[in-house]
């Protein structure tokens, strides 16, 4: 029975490649900023976006999917040349009902360099993206929405 | 009540009875596995699948695990006695 039970979590595993969905979604940044702050008591610079978000990822719920772990990144090459890609928001999805995104979100996790400023960075780009964690089997991962690269605005001073 | 279940339950069966619990149970867990896996693939509820897989086995249980009598209709056929000593 053991070994019955076994190769039905296999083929549960093996069945999330039947469902193939690439939902879209839409990221517009309302507004990003940067300032100077004092983190773990060190002085440096802070990027903090504020954005809306709307995206329909309820076609990821398939019966081996346990929850969705969603995320908007900021992707960007800092003076060093080092593409760095950083987590600004996140939100765990454990319901069909709660996949569809529709919010206006503060900044939730502030954007910080290791070298400390954002001098000289390339632009940033903002991009949805999503962890499908099963019941069985392996993490997939997509993205469902992408911004243009827009240059780092000049600094507004202290936070 | 606990004489009254070992009389029910105590009682072997005899070899061909074996041999036929055997068979249903490899085959049968074969097709509820198969069975519970589509059940719940159809219905999209990984809930589904396990319950039907719970409830089938244990509907299994009921019919394999009890010695019933049909498990008794092919009984050993002892040969007939030789003699009680051999005569010298």
């Amino acid at each position: 029975m053991s070994s019955c039970l076994m190769a039905m979590l296999a083929a549960i595993a093996l069945s999330s490649f039947l469902f193939t969905a690439d939902p879209k979604g839409q990221l517009v940044i309302s507004n990003f900023k940067v300032a100077d702050a004092k983190v773990n008591s060190r002085s440096q610079e802070v990027g903090l976006a504020r954005f809306n978000l709307t995206a329909d990822l309820t076609s990821l719920f398939h019966w081996n999917t346990k929850q969705l772990f969603i995320y908007v990144t900021a992707e960007y090459n800092n003076s060093d040349g080092t593409h760095n890609e950083v987590v600004i928001w996140d939100r765990i999805v454990l319901r069909k009902e709660d996949a569809l995104v529709d919010v206006v979100v503060p900044p939730k996790y502030p954007l910080r360099d290791m070298r400390y400023s954002f001098k000289k960075s390339s632009p940033v780009r903002f991009a949805l993206k999503y962890n499908l964690m099963p019941y069985v089997g392996a993490l997939t991962y997509g993205e469902a929405a992408r911004t243009e690269p827009e240059p780092f605005p000049p600094k507004v001073g202290k936070l | 009540m606990a004489n009254l279940l070992s009389q029910i339950f105590y009682k072997n069966i005899d070899f061909e009875g074996q041999r036929v619990t055997e068979k249903t149970t490899h085959y049968a867990l074969i097709i509820i596995s198969i069975l519970s896996f589509l059940t719940g693939l159809a219905l999209q509820s990984l809930q589904t699948t396990f319950f039907f897989f719970g409830a089938s086995v244990l509907v299994l249980t009921l019919v394999i695990v009890p010695p019933w009598p049909a498990y008794n209709t092919h009984p050993v056929k002892w040969l007939p006695r030789k003699g009680t000593k051999k005569s010298e």
